[in-house]
């Protein structure tokens, strides 16, 4: 419990330690908002002296006229009172936008782990109970080619795949524009199961099947590499020899007693992975076009667009931190050895 | 206390390792009966565990070869099945590892590690199983049996987890009980308790008892019969009172020699035997403990002695071909 509260009690200063290096690493880029926005605005006649003109007034609307501590300053205190501004192009509410896009992510990312969790931990046993055979071989041959291979590939193979030639799955976006969706969580699932809506889930996982697995088999390669090794460990163990002894079965002996224990070094790794399955997200919602908050960072840092790039972030970092908190707490239920009176 | 429970004829037992293969077990005849204790000693690698594995086919592997006969009820247990042993595991014979903590699954109450032992063999609820299990951690001395039973084997003391590890052993009241080493990682004092409660229990229930260990004090407490192994073979074995008062094969004079003894002359320095076991490949043609052996003469290299009666009762066998008239070969301790 108190390792969990440790944790929780970390999670205000790596987000004010990140927060702090979005902001400044933003503004490293070059090119500026206002230029952007100059630019773009600017008819066919413009000067350069119209747009730098522009930039100006832009500039101080905006307030990045002003020193760069006083931009942090005045950052900081937003973040604070839980106000994320709002986006440079537009107006939108960053908050409202995350309220958005958070959600998709979250289902992206939840469903790739579910389905790299699945594949892996059956390849990995499988591979673990058969041993030195060519089945071993194969799978961990073909785990290491899922794990070196990069989404965007994955997810550029995949559209021309299923979606050109194939025609089984739409490529792009998370529910057909056509549908009459209002959402009320943004989690469609929940939202179906709250407005009785069941028609809304095949579509929304028609849409999610695809970058989910792009997510997912890059990391489902790496989880099968775990797996084995860490089942293989366990069989080793002398409470396998007891509970062989018991005159158990081997299908009850893997259930009872070689999962739970070999999952240790697995949800430690799943923690972790965590991470680069956002990063991979950011990627993969590009490819997809999908509106999560990769999708969102992307747009926002290609306009310069400081408070999307700030708040997106963010975003992303309290989920990381949160989801390897819960893995804390997994530990904990797992492994007796480690909850401390 | 005459009927023979189990048999043990020409049993091999050899494991694949780089160098070809290692004869662990290099034909054992050997027989157990009801009832009764049996030690089988000898120092690491002598085929003690290797022999005991083999009873109910803990070893068998890829890497294992396995020969011979171990008849259990009218069945061979080496020709047998995975399935077959399955049901004789647990159930007519059970083993109690050396150490208890790592044989326990560490993550799951030691109550349920007993009731899963008594659930594979028996149908009967998990409530009751639970209850049972509870019951026999009771009877293996365990104050408060039912808050023990719902530990995790990290939260009990070394002899409460031998002692778990004793309660999953006995849980089917078991024909055969293999104590492999039940006490070498205890403390003196909790030794001669889990010995003790072995004794009682083998009386209590008229369980047979195959007990490893390398300890001669261990033996003398609790054996009725002793097997002497050295490198895979029987040297010697007979009633306890034959075999550690009247020792015949040098290899037993030497493990006697090498015990410190109250009653003895005191020594800065207890006798040992020189050299050390055998555990390669390789085997000499003739008495393997021959190189080794403070009495050894050219006809010992010539052929493997034969396990028969050369001194005393008729049960006292052993595989060493010096004369025993001579008085050299009396224990000099």
């Amino acid at each position: 419990m108190r390792l969990v509260l440790k944790r929780l009690a970390a999670v205000p200063v790596v987000l004010l330690v990140l927060s702090t290096m979005v902001f400044a690493a933003i503004r490293l880029l070059p090119g500026s908002p206002a230029t952007g926005l100059a630019a773009g605005g600017a008819s066919g006649q413009a000067t350069a002296a119209d747009i730098t003109a522009d930039t100006e007034k832009i500039n101080a609307a905006l307030g990045l006229d002003k020193s760069l501590l006083s931009q942090y300053g005045s950052f900081l205190n937003d973040i604070v009172h839980l106000d994320l501004g709002s986006s440079f192009y537009g107006g939108n509410d960053i908050t409202g936008l995350l309220g958005d896009t958070l959600p998709a992510t979250i289902e992206l990312t939840v469903a790739a782990m579910l389905i790299a969790v699945l594949i892996g931990m059956f390849t990995g046993v499988l591979a673990a109970l058969r041993r030195g055979t060519w089945i071993d071989t194969a799978t961990r041959t073909i785990g290491t080619v899922s794990f070196s291979l990069p989404w965007f590939a994955l997810g550029v193979l995949g559209i021309v795949v299923f979606g050109v030639w194939l025609r089984w799955l739409p490529v792009i976006g998370r529910l057909p524009n056509a549908l009459d969706y209002h959402p009320l969580t943004n989690f469609v699932l929940l939202d179906a199961i709250l407005q009785d809506r069941p028609e809304l889930i095949w579509p929304w996982l028609e849409h999610l099947i695809l970058p989910a697995t792009t997510l997912a088999l890059s990391m489902a390669g790496f989880i099968t590499r775990i797996v084995r090794a860490s089942v293989l460990e366990v069989l080793g163990d002398d409470f396998v020899r007891t509970a062989r002894m018991k005159g158990l079965s081997p299908s009850a002996i893997l259930r009872r007693h070689v999962l739970r224990n070999s999952s240790l070094p697995i949800v430690t790794v799943l923690g972790l992975q965590f991470g680069s399955l956002l990063g991979g997200s950011v990627i993969t919602e590009t490819v997809f076009s999908y509106p999560g908050v990769g999708n969102l960072l992307v747009n926002g840092i290609l306009q310069r667009d400081y408070p999307i790039v700030q708040g997106a972030a963010l975003a992303i970092a309290l989920l990381f931190t949160l989801v390897n908190v819960f893995v804390d707490l997994l530990y904990l239920a797992l492994d007796p050895r480690l909850r401390k009176a | 206390m005459t009927e023979t429970l189990l048999e043990i004829r020409g049993l091999t037992v050899e494991f694949d390792v780089p160098a070809g293969r290692l004869p662990a077990v290099a034909g054992v005849d050997l027989s157990l009966r009801r009832g009764e204790i049996l030690a089988l000693v000898g120092e690491s690698g002598s085929g003690k565990s290797a022999l005991s594995m083999s009873l109910v086919g803990l070893n068998r592997g890829p890497h294992a070869h396995i020969g011979g006969e171990v008849l259990f009820g009218g069945h061979d247990l080496v020709a047998a099945g995975e399935k077959e042993l399955r049901s004789v595991r647990g159930k007519d014979i059970a083993v109690v590892f050396q150490d208890a903590l790592a044989a326990l699954n560490p993550t799951q109450r030691v109550g349920d590690q007993v009731a899963e032992m008594i659930r594979t063999h028996r149908k009967i609820p998990k409530k009751q199983a639970r209850e049972r299990a509870a019951g026999l951690l009771g009877e293996v001395g365990i104050g408060n049996p039912a808050q023990a039973a719902r530990a995790y084997p990290h939260q009990l003391s070394g002899g409460m987890r031998q002692r778990v590890m004793i309660a999953i052993g006995l849980a089917n009241d078991p024909a055969v009980l293999i104590a492999d080493e039940p006490t070498t990682a205890l403390d003196v004092t909790i030794q001669s308790q889990v010995l003790r409660l072995l004794k009682r229990l083998q009386a209590d229930h008229g369980t047979a008892i195959v007990l490893i260990t390398h300890d001669l004090g261990v033996v003398a407490e609790v054996a009725d019969r002793v097997a002497v192994m050295y490198a895979g073979r029987i040297v010697e074995s007979g009633t306890r009172d034959e075999v550690l008062f009247h020792p015949q094969h040098p290899y037993t004079m030497g493990l006697l020699n090498s015990v410190p003894r109250v009653d003895g002359p005191a020594v800065a320095r207890l006798p040992a035997i020189a050299g050390s076991p055998l555990t390669g490949v390789a085997r000499p043609p003739g008495c393997a403990f021959a190189p080794r052996c403070a009495f050894a003469h050219a006809a010992c290299g010539d052929a493997i002695p034969p396990l028969m009666q050369r001194y005393g009762g008729s049960a006292h066998l052993d595989r060493c071909v010096l004369d025993r008239s001579r008085d050299a070969l009396e224990v000099t301790a």
